[in-house]
């Protein structure tokens, strides 16, 4: 186990130097000279040229790579290029609110897909499982732009049940005033896929031997269901939800920029729109890490959820 | 909390885009700019209700000295302003004085800030260039040199030295980016590029109390600023009566608590204004149909109570042609031709109708209304008028090929490269503009540039044809006439135009003051831009500012960016 652990800690280093490579390719390619939009509306050349040295991106090229090379390993991308600020400060102080909504969204997401998933599943065909179907089809054609602005326009502004915007000083007050309505949008979005991919997880087991032996030894419908059947289809469902994490790293920067959250996903709106490298690169590099932990992570739970699973 | 300031008494603001950071010399974006406002203060800024735009002192106590045929500017500051307390000043009341114009002023051309505000003393003050010379090659600015064009004869004296004649600087000392900081401040709390962002200290009406960056600013009333009592003189607007009969006699500032948040969609913004969550908003263009009828604001908003401080900002929006471009540019006569043609060809009323919802006008002159300068009765001869335009390139040899497309009078294709951004503006920009070209005959080609690699371009003059603005940063017409000037190419003058004439007259301008004089020389270097036509002036945008009826006092100035110190709010309950 520890062998397979180090082995594929390993094979990370490549992929990153891939990450690296491609990131500072794409920045150089399509990312623009920041130096214009930082010297200002009245700007002489040797001013611009003063503003590239300092940022040192008049050096050529495979230094820049050094130096991006030396930041991921010393983990330190210096500071935003358009607000001074350390872009270590930035992730960290960003970080707490996306967390604030998108963890509570993911355990809620999860679960309530997998119960729903388990219940249509378990009623297949009939008339409950084809209702909700075509509900979970119309439900992902309609864009996330739209339940915003119909949720915030209907529950927050008309209802007033909720802030039509805004963010708070305390943990609590954030998660249960500020978040709620964005968190519903949130699983609106995305129980309608997870609960059609779950419940196809689902049939894929209920139609095996072993659920067919257990109803003939008698057990209940309900041991059958949450624990045969949920155990062995945990492990594309796992899968499923560990390739959602790393997104958690970029916010949900639509949901941020309506409701005013203070989070990452809006500041990778930012950092794009201001062509800051330096913030683009840290986040850009700590998904890819996070990717590959996640991924990491996810075998090791195969083999919890099903000790059948070999670790190679 | 400051002397009239009450603590109960809170405005909630919005601002649609992020600010920066608090340094002046430092952040160039409206919104830090904004706050910086009420947190430093500068020599001079602008009567509240003074239109147009009217400098008056702030930390001086006179208006400047003009001697030297404009060349020396003495300024004295008024005793007594202290800084906000902070660590920096190790416990000592911390006085403003002269000398904190003079580091503050330096900073602005400092190489380590690479400030964006260099422009505003680069190349102005003796001695002030050769400092900044001396530290690219040392590494170091030397703030303890002295130099001819800064001093402090005394404590509470500035006297500025210029190297020629300009009647603008007064303006200069009213605009934020030379806001006096303390260098004991600056030291403490600077960053690599020696900008303290996060750590604002300053005499004014405000202090920062919170801040999380992109989502919220707070300010608090300054308990050691030294007020003022509201005293301004209303104009011919018949609003300005209602404010001075509501806050005449007032200690100020009167709110104790200010509350900014950032909410970058039009929707939010609107719902949360109509949900009583903000007091005050800047309603975008986009949003003019939801709550505007015309120039008037809908029956809903009125019954509720809701005021409307609506302007014309001192901004032109304008189409350049690059006049060193092979294809549209130089003096020959059927470059000219071609420019004027396509200029006609275009539909302004089109642009203020469809793209900007009504929200804009004509400009007629390149000053736009509420600078000095502006003339309301200067009307441009360039008119909409495609026939015109068409009969232009027929005369000058663009014949119409087979395809229905014109070409060069030497037979070879004519394609117009028309720039835009890749955002909605963009892609409304480009449609009226091929609508233009399609009545004309011209092909028309849309190059999409993000706004970095848009600037890049400009400033090497590899853009064929773009529509760009201009806002003032001090309302006087030097600010905009100097966007054609030769000298300024691959810096603002984006069309890259060289035209002697214009040049010329205006060298003459820049040794004027204000006065009909320096005014016949801009009418004649307006008539020059119609006549070579490296510009189309397009139009001048209305800034609309709602208010909550409990808000007392507020008329948006078209220069200051903040006016929290100059209002009130009714302790009303606030809220649906």
């Amino acid at each position: 186990m520890y062998g397979y652990i180090i082995r594929r800690l390993w094979q990370m280093i490549p992929t990153l130097l891939g990450v690296i490579l491609l990131v500072f390719i794409l920045f150089n390619w399509v990312g623009g000279d920041p130096a214009y939009v930082l010297a200002g509306k009245i700007s002489s050349a040797e001013q611009i040229a003063n503003i590239r040295k300092q940022l040192g991106v008049d050096q050529p090229y495979y230094v820049q790579l050094g130096i991006f090379i030396r930041q991921v390993v010393t983990a330190d991308f210096g500071a935003s290029w358009s607000t001074n600020e350390p872009v270590s400060h930035i992730l960290v102080t960003r970080l707490g609110p996306s967390m604030t909504l998108l963890v509570p969204w993911l355990i809620l997401s999860t679960l309530i897909s997998i119960g729903l998933a388990l219940a249509v599943a378990y009623v297949r065909g009939s008339l409950t499982d084809r209702a909700v179907m075509i509900s979970c089809t119309v439900g992902l054609s309609i864009s996330i732009l739209v339940y915003i602005i119909v949720f915030q326009y209907v529950f927050a502004y008309k209802l007033g049940w909720f802030p039509v915007q805004g963010w708070g000083d305390s943990f609590w007050e954030n998660l249960v005033v500020y978040s709620s309505l964005p968190i519903l949008i949130l699983l609106v979005v995305s129980i309608a896929p997870d609960l059609r991919l779950f419940r196809t997880f689902m049939l894929d087991e209920i139609n095996q031997d072993y659920v067919r032996t257990a109803r003939a030894k008698g057990l209940s419908e309900n041991r059958i269901m949450w624990v045969h059947v949920l155990r062995n289809a945990s492990i594309p469902i796992i899968t499923q939800v560990m390739a959602t994490l790393p997104g958690l790293l970029i916010g949900a920067f639509l949901v941020e920029r309506f409701f005013s959250i203070p989070g990452i996903g809006r500041e990778v709106i930012l950092a794009v729109e201001r062509s800051d490298f330096p913030v683009i690169k840290a986040i850009t590099v700590y998904v890819a890490v996070a990717t590959m932990i996640f991924n990491l992570l996810a075998d090791l739970m195969y083999k919890a959820v099903d000790p059948r699973v070999q670790l190679k | 909390m400051g002397q009239g300031a009450d603590a109960s008494k809170v405005i909630r603001h919005v601002f649609p885009a992020s600010e920066t950071g608090f340094d002046p010399a430092g952040s160039q974006d409206y919104y830090s700019g904004t706050i910086e406002q009420v947190i430093f203060e500068t020599l001079l800024t602008y009567d509240y209700l003074a239109r147009p735009a009217k400098l008056v002192p702030l930390v001086a106590e006179t208006m400047p000295e003009v001697s030297d045929n404009g060349q020396t500017y003495t300024v004295r500051i008024k005793k007594g302003i202290y800084f906000t307390p902070d660590p920096a000043f190790k416990g000592a009341k911390r006085e403003l004085v002269a000398a904190d114009f003079i580091y503050s002023l330096k900073r602005l051309i400092d190489p380590k800030l690479r400030s964006p505000w260099a422009w505003l003393v680069e190349g102005k003050i003796l001695g002030l260039d050769e400092l900044a010379e001396a530290a690219k090659e040392s590494g170091k600015f030397n703030y303890d040199a002295k130099i001819p064009g800064l001093e402090a004869p005394d404590r509470y004296t500035l006297r500025i030295r210029l190297k020629q004649t300009d009647y603008n600087l007064a303006y200069v000392l009213a605009h934020e980016p030379t806001s006096a900081v303390a260098r004991e401040v600056i030291e403490r709390y600077a960053d690599e590029g020696g900008r303290a962002m996060s750590n604002p200290v300053g005499t004014g009406p405000y202090l920062l109390k919170e801040w999380v960056r992109a989502s919220k600013i707070v300010l608090e009333a300054n308990p050691g600023f030294r007020g003022f009592v509201w005293d301004f003189q209303p104009g011919s607007d018949v609003e300005d009566r209602r404010i001075v009969a509501a806050m005449k006699g007032k200690k100020m500032p009167q709110v104790g608590r200010i509350e900014i948040s950032i909410i970058e969609e039009d929707q939010a913004r609107l719902l949360a204004f109509e949900q009583g969550e903000l007091d005050i908003m800047n309603m975008e263009a986009p949003l003019a149909p939801m709550v505007l009828d015309g120039d008037k604001l809908k029956p809903a908003f009125v019954r509720r109570g809701v005021k409307l401080s609506r302007f014309i900002d001192p901004e032109i929006t304008y189409t350049y042609w690059n006049m060193q471009d092979p294809v549209v540019g130089g003096m020959a006569k059927e470059k000219i031709a071609l420019r004027r043609a396509m200029a006609m060809a275009f539909s302004v009323e089109e642009d203020i109708r469809i793209v900007r919802s009504g929200q804009a006008i004509e400009a007629q002159y390149p000053i736009p209304a509420g600078v000095v300068g502006y003339d309301p009765n200067y009307r441009t001869r360039v008119k909409f008028d495609p026939a015109a335009a068409n009969a232009l390139l027929d005369r000058f040899g663009y014949k119409t090929g087979a395809d229905g497309f014109r070409t060069l009078p030497d037979g070879k294709p004519l394609v117009i490269k028309y720039t835009s951004r890749p955002d909605t503006l963009g892609r409304q920009q480009d449609e009226l503009w091929a609508k233009a070209f399609a009545l004309i005959g011209i092909r028309m080609e849309v190059q999409k540039l993000r706004f970095p690699d848009q600037i890049k371009a400009e400033k090497e003059c590899k853009i064929m044809m773009r529509t760009a603005s201009w806002i003032a940063d001090y309302p006087d017409a030097d600010n905009f006439m100097q966007l054609l000037y030769s000298k300024n190419i691959h810096q603002n003058n984006s069309a890259c135009a060289t035209i002697p004439e214009y040049d010329r007259l205006y060298e003459q301008s820049v040794r004027m003051p204000s006065s009909a004089e320096r005014d016949r020389l801009y009418h004649e270097m307006a008539r020059i831009i119609e006549a070579y036509a490296p510009w189309r002036l397009d139009i001048s945008r209305y800034r609309n500012m709602l208010t909550q009826p409990w808000v007392l006092g507020y008329k948006k100035h078209p220069i200051l960016q903040s006016e929290w110190q100059y209002i009130d709010v009714e302790p009303a309950p606030k809220g649906g």
